[in-house]
């Protein structure tokens, strides 16, 4: 566990450089609140016996400076209200701002070509993970820094106050402190860190289950088994339920703990004063201020509870969002080509992916020109999708030389995003206005359709694009194709999943606004092929045989590819 | 959320509040009265002279207290919780049934994705709701009115003052209440939209990449979110100075009863302990219970948006429990009793009408089909004519408006579904991916299926070498492991795997294959379905070919193919 700690390391890094003053600030300001509360009840403690004693005779009474203290109390209770309405405004300001800045930095730290593929390979559980680490990570600040840093100031005026009265009592109910109200939520944490990181496990596979149940059910009713996979989350239920329970039982402990620290506290430090006011050392106001304090001492440690259960679970996911904390890795750089005509060089490229046998691509060299459209075919796993994120830069050759234009490199699922029309297009080209995006549109063959919506441009784009057809959604990727304007566009099966009519369509509008630049093509299908000037077939990361438009193989590789 | 749906929803038998565990929690609390007693005995004794004689048995009695005092409080916290917890696992259960019993073909169920965060995440709220809020609602009305009663017989002034605060903080608890609940939803609704904005962006990363709009993106990110975090803080902002009022009022509660007291000890206030004068015990008592009336008030409020949270969970817990359209034999039964042989069966579909809830267009009006044993059919047609739902209605996962389906001789219902789905192999277009194994994924955990059908099927559908390379990889996750190719064929292996099957049905089992891919599922398809009833819905020219009939289906509507 002390080694997991050091994943904390570059998420409180993180904190400490985003928002220090306010880090800080909160902390001081929920010490303050606390320390008022405490010194509210000692004051009125001290107050009410000073009085009563200089009650018994009038001369006492009327001598007594009754204003002072009245005063402080009044004080102390406003500002405490007032510190305590800092605190929580200034605390969840800051969490929301480090969450703002959390949520850009993992952003930016996924979005490197690594960790970007990382994310495509195993997407559903890591992108939920992703979320409930975040939320995690925000416990951090809020239950366990904030409490931590009142707590100890708490502990240190508590000693400040009591070893006036005397040494031993002072330090002997600070050292009590700090190894009860330090002690114990450690303990606590130590102990949940086992069921709480079961209890992340099980509510993945509860998760997963219930997901399963749902979007598999058609394959569990044919098999006669939903009922089995009912019974399924219910263990995982279970599960969680065993990891529930014992946190709970901690979490009781460590509040029967702090009763116990608390009691013995409250009583050991009535008989000190008791002890002390009969040898008059202390006073009896002073012994009754000396109680009180006692009393309040370990409430803000008690606070700490929470936080300490949480923090298992906040370990894990330190350990696993920090590394994507540190800057971005960077994209490998790609050499434009020397010669002005030339858009694609590739000389004796390999690439291999990691823990596969064979390259992806071996000993491949191509050169494409700009103004030409060039289909690269083969069967599944031939290597045409790594050949265009080679090209694109996306990944690095493992041997040989890359040289290319600027590209555009459009995936086999594209994605729209859940937000307006407009600011999907934007994407491509943030400075573009109304007008070049309906230029586009109109280009894409989208612009009637977008005008007849009666938000227009505002409209918003649901999960999946919803609303829009795979037409409209694939003419709305030709338009941000169209906006992006790199003399390089690679696309992985364009019209994929279109009807045939789309699709011959959305072929036409893309190879008449891809003029002049190079076009790369990777399809099966003859429809996405017809139009190139070449054909590129591969097989097994090696490139088979190229043919020209006009050729007999030309003819002979567009029949072997599959009608619509 | 409306309001009116929390009220509407009564909470089910198991989550009404378990009183023992309330009222040991609030008896745990009024052990500080005896506490405090002890306490200010003490400090009165050594004013009037006494020492550490006259504190030896008080201590002892206010550490007893205070053992008893945490034990009641752990135990009542326990009972609290494991009840809590038991609702929650029944509310589950119910959902997830509820979920089983739905038709995949409803087209107002919810996606997996958000039936699970309710089921998963969103429940969780429940445990607190009934462990936490409830119980310091109940300590809330029970605790301060019973301080009340230990004070106002000493002083009637202290009383007043209790009192005059008291009364108040309902008024401003309701004020709390509200704006609290109103915060609370605001935030839970910005962290979760912030969250979608992160996972959907996340989602299309590659396409962000290639649009060369990580910077863009991120940058957006962030205004999002700190215009968020604006509009929260603004929330936020009259959400705690309504907490804070209450704040200020038992800080001030417990100033003007320190004050009250010390003046009336000094006989500037001589009047309010019903004509006596108070001790300085009897002070102090007063005083020590002065902190404690507020403290459930202030418990209270601290917990206050597990109310909100809770409520929304059982309305969400109770939307998926909403009846819609239902799967036909419902979730009940999964295998009924063993099936005679296999063989081919004959089909006969008469007068199936069918159309999806609130639409007025019906996908399939008065259609008839009659497929002879054995026979190999394809239905042709666009996407949108009503061929995948037709395959979905003969097996079961949806039930039809109106018609008859006749599966071997045997008519489809709710009783019959479970036995005529076994003597059924479906192919489907989309099969999901279980985390597990490759084979895992087509045995799928059916009992009395043995390895070598599971092997079988495997060779079947050309996946034994992908299954032998990695006899222990898990393939599940959204289907990162398998290409759609592979998918296709494990859809194959799935439905062959069932020996008993007699008839097939395929949903679009070459789409999206290259020529080579979709020449070979097409073969090993027929090679199942040799001595088998072959009913493939289907677009690809090629593979209606090899078929005995092949039925064009209308786009517009299906009705009377022959």
């Amino acid at each position: 566990m002390t080694g997991s700690f050091r994943h904390l390391r570059p998420v409180l890094a993180f904190f400490l450089l985003e928002r220090r003053g306010a880090l800080l600030g909160g902390a001081l300001l929920a010490a303050v609140t606390v320390l008022a509360g405490v010194a509210l009840l000692g004051l009125s403690g001290w107050f009410i016996t000073a009085t009563a004693i200089a009650g018994l005779s009038s001369a006492t009474a009327l001598a007594f400076d009754v204003f002072a203290p009245s005063a402080g109390i009044r004080l102390l209770a406003l500002g405490r209200t007032a510190s305590r309405y800092g605190e929580r405004l200034v605390t969840h300001d800051a969490t929301l701002r480090l969450l703002a800045g959390l949520r850009e930095r993992l952003f930016r730290g996924w979005a490197g070509p690594g960790a970007a593929r990382l994310l495509l390979l195993r997407p559903a559980r890591l992108l939920f993970r992703l979320t409930a680490d975040i939320d995690a990570l925000d416990s951090l600040y809020l239950r366990v820094l904030v409490p931590m840093a009142a707590a100890l100031v708490t502990a240190f005026v508590v000693v400040l106050t009591l070893v006036p009265l005397h040494p031993a009592l002072g330090l002997g109910a600070g050292a009590w402190l700090l190894l009860a109200g330090i002690g114990l939520p450690v303990l606590g944490a130590l102990l949940a860190s086992n069921p709480a990181r079961r209890r992340a496990h099980a509510n993945e596979a509860l998760r997963a289950r219930a997901i399963d149940l749902v979007a598999g059910q058609t394959d569990l009713v044919m098999a006669g088994r939903l009922q089995a996979q009912g019974a399924a989350i219910a263990a995982a239920d279970l599960r969680q339920a065993a990891s529930d329970d014992a946190l709970n039982r901690i979490e009781t402990g460590i509040g029967i703990g702090f009763g116990l620290a608390s009691a013995l506290l409250l009583s050991g430090t009535l008989l000190a004063v008791a002890a002390l006011a009969e040898a008059g050392l202390i006073g009896t106001p002073v012994a009754a201020l000396g109680v009180l304090i006692a009393l309040a001492a370990l409430e803000p440690f008690a606070a700490l509870r929470r936080g300490a259960l949480e923090l298992g679970r906040t370990l894990l996911a330190a350990r696993r969002i920090g590394p994507r904390l540190a800057p971005a890795e960077t994209a490998p750089t790609v050499v434009r080509p020397a010669e002005p005509l030339l858009a694609v060089r590739l000389s004796r490229v390999a690439v291999r992916h990691d823990g596969a046998g064979l390259p992806a691509l071996a000993e491949l060299s191509l050169s494409l020109r700009l103004g030409e459209v060039v289909a690269v075919v083969g069967p599944s796993g031939a290597g045409k999708s790594t050949l265009l994120s080679l090209i694109a830069g996306e990944i690095a050759p493992d041997q040989g030389h890359v040289e290319a234009l600027p590209a555009t490199l459009l995936t086999q699922r594209t994605e729209l995003f859940q937000d307006s029309l407009r600011d999907n297009l934007r994407l491509a080209d943030p400075a573009a206005d109304d007008g070049r995006l309906l230029a586009a549109l109109a280009s894409a063959g989208l612009r009637g359709d977008v005008e007849a919506l009666p938000e227009g441009l505002d409209a918003r784009l649901g999960e999946n694009a919803l609303g829009l057809s795979g037409g409209q959604a694939r003419r709305l990727t030709l338009a941000r194709l169209i906006l992006r304007d790199t003399p390089l566009w690679l696309l992985d099966e364009p019209t994929e999943g279109l009807d045939g009519a789309t699709a011959r369509d959305v072929m036409a509008r893309l190879t008449a606004c891809g003029e002049g630049r190079c076009v790369v093509i990777a399809t099966h299908v003859r429809r996405e092929a017809q139009a190139a000037d070449r054909i590129v077939v591969m097989e097994r990361g090696h490139v088979v045989s190229v043919a020209r438009r006009g050729e007999a193989a030309f003819k002979a590789a567009l029949a072997a590819l599959r009608p619509d | 959320m409306m309001p009116g749906v929390a009220s509407a929803s009564v909470p089910a038998a198991a989550e009404r509040p378990d009183r023992a565990a309330m009222l040991l929690q609030v008896a745990g609390a009024l052990l500080w009265l005896p506490q405090a007693g002890l306490i200010a005995f003490v400090i009165g004794r050594l004013a009037d002279g006494g020492g550490i004689g006259d504190a030896l048995l008080p201590a002892a009695g206010v550490l007893m207290l205070g053992v008893a005092r945490s034990a009641f409080e752990a135990v009542g916290a326990r009972k609290a919780f494991l009840a809590a917890r038991a609702s929650l696992s029944l509310r589950r259960q119910e959902a997830v049934a509820a979920l089983a019993a739905g038709s995949p073909l409803d087209r107002a169920r919810p996606a997996s994705g958000l039936a699970a965060s309710v089921v998963t995440e969103q429940a969780e709220a429940l445990v607190p709701y009934l462990a936490r809020f409830r119980p310091a609602r109940f300590k809330a009305t029970v605790v301060p009115l019973a301080i009340l009663c230990a004070v106002a017989p000493l002083s009637w002034v202290a009383a007043l003052v209790l009192l005059l605060a008291g009364p108040l903080i309902p008024v401003f608890m309701a004020l709390i209440g509200w704006r609290a609940k109103a915060a609370s939803e605001a935030q839970l609704a910005e962290t979760g939209s912030l969250n979608a904005f992160l996972l959907d962006r996340l989602r299309g990363l590659a396409t962000i990449r290639a649009l060369d709009a990580v910077d863009a993106t991120a940058l957006r990110l962030r205004a999002n979110a700190d215009d968020l975090r604006a509009r929260t803080m603004a929330v936020l902002r009259i959400a705690f100075l309504s907490s804070a009022v209450l704040e200020l009022f038992s800080a001030l509660g417990v100033a003007m009863v320190a004050v009250y007291v010390g003046f009336h000890l000094l006989d500037a206030l001589p009047f309010g302990a019903w004509g006596e004068r108070l001790s300085l015990s009897q002070g102090l008592f007063v005083l020590l219970l002065a902190p404690a009336f507020f403290e459930p008030l202030r418990e209270l409020s601290s917990v206050w948006h597990d109310r909100a949270s809770g409520q929304a969970a059982i309305s969400a817990l109770d939307g998926l429990s909403r009846g819609g359209l239902a799967l036909v034999g419902g979730a009940g039964a999964d295998g009924a009793a063993a099936v005679a042989e296999g063989g081919a069966v004959d089909l006969r579909i008469e007068r199936l009408s069918f159309g999806h809830a609130g639409s007025d267009e019906a996908v399939l009006d008065g259609f008839n089909l009659k497929v002879a044993a054995g026979e190999h059919v394809a239905l042709l047609g666009p996407s949108g004519s009503g061929k995948s739902t037709l395959l979905a209605l003969v097996a079961g996962p949806a039930p039809a408006d109106g018609g008859e389906i006749v599966v071997g001789g045997t008519r489809l219902d709710p009783a019959s579904a479970a036995s005529l789905r076994r003597r059924i192999a479906w192919i489907g277009q989309r099969p999901h991916l279980f985390a597990g194994t490759l084979a895992g994924n087509v045995a799928l955990g059916r009992e009395g299926l043995r390895a070598d059908a599971v092997a079988h099927a495997l060779r079947l559908a050309s996946l034994d070498a992908l299954a032998g390379a990695r006899p222990d990889a898990s393939i599940g996750e959204g289907g990162a492991g398998l290409s759609g190719g592979e998918g296709l064929r494990l859809a194959l292996a799935r439905g062959a795997a069932n020996p008993h099957a007699g008839l097939i049905l395929a949903d679009e089992p070459t789409a999206h294959l290259d020529a080579a891919t979709a020449r070979e599922i097409t073969e090993r398809l027929l090679a199942f379905a040799a001595g088998r009833t072959l009913l493939v819905a289907t677009h690809d020219p090629v593979l209606a070919a090899c078929m005995h009939r092949v039925i064009r289906l209308d786009p517009e509507r299906l009705e009377g193919a022959a």
